[in-house]
């Protein structure tokens, strides 16, 4: 942390230019529904309703400077519960803008610079040739080594696909093997697809720390690498925040984009509705329940209850429909799990797992083993306030299932999965 | 970028996702009517949970006992009023079919009887009020027997007091106590009623929660709680609580933002999709035309344009916290089709000099005229159009505050509007 000043906003002035049409401050109850359903209530002494009298009281100075902003995941379950639709992540993200760079948790700061330090946008910093090697490397063993995929692909710069694929870097960098099962599901679905050695990778930090500068530039490297190849859609695979950033992004820097948005979870529903995926339940003969976490970003930021619909449908093929049990709440009015806005990154463990709490309950309560979520933030919060609270479940991605329902989910892509889903697949 | 319209065809499109649109949805379920119900929540996560028909009579200082006499008396006191053009038999049936919908998703309600329950409020005042959730039943029992009870509040729980609660009833009901116990794993700060109840989801907060009720229950027979007990499946938490303690539990609603309307919303969020209702909850229709032969709404969620198609629509906007009306310098105007509002001549009309005056203030009986097929009047004195109704508080001539109806007046226009499009769809 440096000593640099940070500049004092006009936060009433502010929220008054952010207010939907028709919405009025002067109507606000101080009911307090918004901090009521907020994990972060309580942390650094603030809590939505706290910071929206703040700024309606001129307190800039406090606002300006409270570490409470990076607690705040900005999922927007504040203005989802709102009579008055009142958006305060909006004020937030403005907040985390102003911070000086140097005072900005340096996890989140690094990770943005790091996106833009390569034309991959790896928030890791793996760079397009390591990319390419990575997955040539992955794709000859798997060809070697796993029968009936000796004619597996994993196009790199094909130009004119469907699909252009982005990947979290979390897979290329640390766990490659984890790429394997989605390409086994492109395979077998027949998909046209291609990933692309330049704006590959899925995170983005920057919008993260608030640096609008930054947030365009990412989303200008990654439009431009789908225009290069002429791709139809830009598919979203498993991680939340990749997809509001760029969907988002794009409306708000008006951008001319002649491609679709899309979303892997709804292709896995339409493939599994097509007979193209012919997943069953057949192997879960013990029982094995599971439930799903609503990622923030694809849900009730973006896509709203028809995203969370499929995951249900697809989860409920997979496992067997008596054996989902529902997270309460879900979908749209679900909580936020603590892993997003940067979170994970920001190095505030304590407040983290605080947050964390809430989530850590509402998996509790449904018994369940499992969680499947399409979210690598998700994904890794929730193992993490798991360990710390003493769960004893555990969490998986979409593509491990599929796979393990189909029969072809390789040794080496069974990290997630516990001694009892081990014991079906020996 | 390339974005997809989203377009749904409908027989009824539902505005407001208040008590009202949602009571007129589930009667449309129930008629088989294909529905979309879309439209900002209000006030519904501000109820206390009971469901009132007619607390008390305009002039009357004492409350009602008997709400089925004292509406045909509202005959007379307020002939406008909405409640006046329905059947008692029909307000009757309207809360059988609301509260048994509620029952078979999983919150369990009193059936309407002869007479009002005289219920707890969450200061320990008293009110009349139809139906409880089964949570709340066994209070105005012990009450009513002066049984022994312990009224127990939590640290850092804002808004519910125990001593406030036997302090006003003490005199009552002598055995009644107070005691203050530390919620499992909120030792410290504000804890929210909301985070209590989802805790309490959780078996080992219950079991916790249970060893510290009973620590403070002394001779007690009963134990009140403000309204903590789960979100998802209120009854089996009482059950499971009443188990592990032994003793009788009842909640008290608390102050807003309480459990009880939380739990109603989120129970229709979740139900009506999965009963084929097209529900887009938290959004505003922008737009309301009317052709020969469908209506259309549009709106505008967080992934774009929608636009709904309906042979008919109901109208359950509410008042202004919901945005039914808009409140102006030049007047009270109704915000989707500017239909004429009954309002004071005057803005200077629209208050008494007293906040609390008891003869209760002009603009709180303002609002939209209907027919009696509950088609809003329009500018001409005749019905808007053949396919819009209307339903709940947005209409005139009521004070649902002062006289504890809104339930009673959202449930039971909403299923004589739905009756109303049942006939029109298909007569």
């Amino acid at each position: 942390m440096s000593d640099q000043k940070t500049t004092t906003l006009n936060f009433k002035e502010l929220a008054m230019e952010l207010l939907p049409e028709g919405a009025s401050f002067e109507a606000c109850l101080t009911c307090g529904l918004c901090s009521s359903g907020c994990p972060a209530s309580g942390l650094e002494n603030m809590d939505p309703r706290k910071f929206i009298r703040m700024a309606l009281l001129g307190m800039d100075e406090e606002l300006s400077t409270t570490p409470w902003i990076w607690c705040c995941t900005q999922c927007k379950r504040c203005q989802h519960v709102c009579p008055m639709n009142i958006d305060i992540s909006q004020l937030v993200f403005i907040a985390r803008g102003n911070w000086p760079q140097e005072k900005k948790p340096s996890g989140i700061v690094r990770s943005c610079e790091l996106i833009r330090s390569t034309d991959s946008t790896s928030a890791m910093g793996l760079p397009p040739e390591d990319f390419i090697f990575v997955v040539d490397d992955v794709l000859k063993e798997v060809r070697e080594t796993q029968t009936g995929f000796e004619k597996l692909e994993a196009p790199m710069d094909k130009p004119g696909t469907h699909f252009f694929v982005n990947q979290n870097s979390r897979e290329p960098m640390s766990e490659p093997d984890e790429m394997v099962p989605l390409w086994k599901i492109f395979d077998m679905v027949g998909a046209d697809w291609t990933y692309s050695s330049k704006g590959w990778a899925a995170e983005n930090f920057c919008m993260f720390s608030g640096d609008d500068d930054a947030w365009y530039k990412v989303i200008k490297t990654r439009v431009d690498a789908v225009n290069k190849l002429g791709c139809k859609v830009w598919l979203n695979t498993e991680c939340g925040h990749s997809y509001y950033t760029m969907w988002n992004g794009i409306h708000k820097f008006n951008m001319d984009v002649n491609f679709k948005l899309e979303s892997l979870v709804t292709y896995y529903a339409q493939w599994i509705r097509e007979g193209k995926l012919p997943v069953n339940s057949d192997w879960n003969v013990n029982n094995i329940k599971f439930t799903v976490q609503d990622p923030c970003m694809i849900v009730r930021k973006a896509y709203g209850d028809s995203i969370a619909d499929d995951m249900r449908f697809v989860v409920k093929k997979l496992v067997g429909e008596e054996n989902f049990i529902d997270m309460q709440p879900n979908r749209s009015a679900n909580y936020c799990c603590g892993g997003g806005g940067g979170f994970l990154q920001a190095g505030m463990t304590d407040h983290r797992r605080a947050y964390g709490k809430r989530k850590f309950d509402q998996i509790a309560a449904t018994k369940a083993a499992y969680v499947l979520t399409p979210c690598h933030n998700c994904h890794s919060q929730m193992e993490d306030i798991g360990h710390f609270y003493g769960g004893d479940y555990g969490v998986v991605h979409f593509w491990t299932l599929i796979c393990l329902s189909l029969g072809i989910l390789g040794e080496n892509e069974r990290t997630y999965l516990g001694p009892d889903l081990l014991a079906l697949l020996d | 970028m390339i974005e997809e319209a989203r377009y749904f065809e409908t027989e009824l499109a539902v505005i407001g996702s208040g008590i009202a649109g949602c009571a007129a949805s589930i009667f449309a379920l129930n008629k088989k009517i294909t529905t979309a119900q879309v439209g900002n929540t209000g006030a519904v996560a501000y109820t206390t949970g009971y469901l009132d028909l007619l607390g008390k009579l305009e002039g009357d200082k004492g409350a009602i006992d008997n709400p089925w006499d004292a509406i045909t008396a509202l005959k007379d006191r307020c002939p406008d009023h909405p409640l006046n053009g329905i059947s008692a038999a029909d307000i009757r049936a309207a809360f059988n079919e609301f509260t048994a919908f509620l029952g078979e998703c999983g919150i369990a309600y009193s059936s309407p009887g002869d007479s009002n329950i005289t219920a707890l409020s969450p200061a320990g005042t008293l009110k009349k009020t139809l139906c409880v959730p089964a949570t709340m039943a066994a209070g105005p029992k012990a009450f009513a027997a002066k049984t022994a009870c312990v009224i127990v509040d939590f640290k850092g729980l804002k808004g519910f007091s125990g001593k406030q609660v036997v302090a006003n009833l003490h005199k009552q009901w002598p055995t009644l106590k107070a005691e203050r116990i530390v919620f499992p794993e909120m030792l410290s700060g504000e804890i929210y009623p909301e985070v209590m109840a989802r805790a309490l989801e959780v078996e080992k907060t219950r079991e916790a929660l249970a060893e510290s009720i009973k620590a403070v229950a002394g001779n007690a027979k009963v134990i009140g709680l403000p309204a903590v007990l789960g979100m998802h499946n209120p009854d089996f938490i009482k059950t499971e609580l009443e188990r592990l303690t032994g003793f009788e539990i009842f909640e008290i609603p608390t102050m807003p933002p309480s459990v009880p309307g939380i739990r109603l919303r989120e129970l229709f969020e979740q139900v009506f999709p999965e009963k084929g209702i097209i529900l887009i909850p938290q959004q505003k229709v922008s737009s309301l035309t009317f052709d020969d032969d469908s209506a259309t709404l549009s709106l505008t969620d967080n992934h774009g344009p929608i636009t709904i198609k309906a042979k008919a629509v109901i109208l359950a906007t509410g008042r202004f916290l919901s945005g039914g009306l808009e409140a102006h310098i030049t007047g009270i105007n109704e915000s989707l089709l500017n239909l004429p509002v009954t309002q004071p001549a005057k803005r200077d009309d629209w208050y008494f000099e007293q906040y609390t005056d008891s003869r209760g203030h002009a603009i709180h009986k303002a609002g939209i005229e209907i027919d009696d097929s509950f088609r809003p009047i329009g500018e001409d004195g005749r019905p808007y159009h053949e396919r819009l109704f209307a339903a709940g508080i947005i209409l005139a001539h009521q004070d649902w505050i002062r006289s504890r109806s809104g339930a009673g007046i959202a449930i039971a226009t909403a299923y004589k509007a739905v009756e109303a499009v049942d006939n029109f769809l298909h007569a």
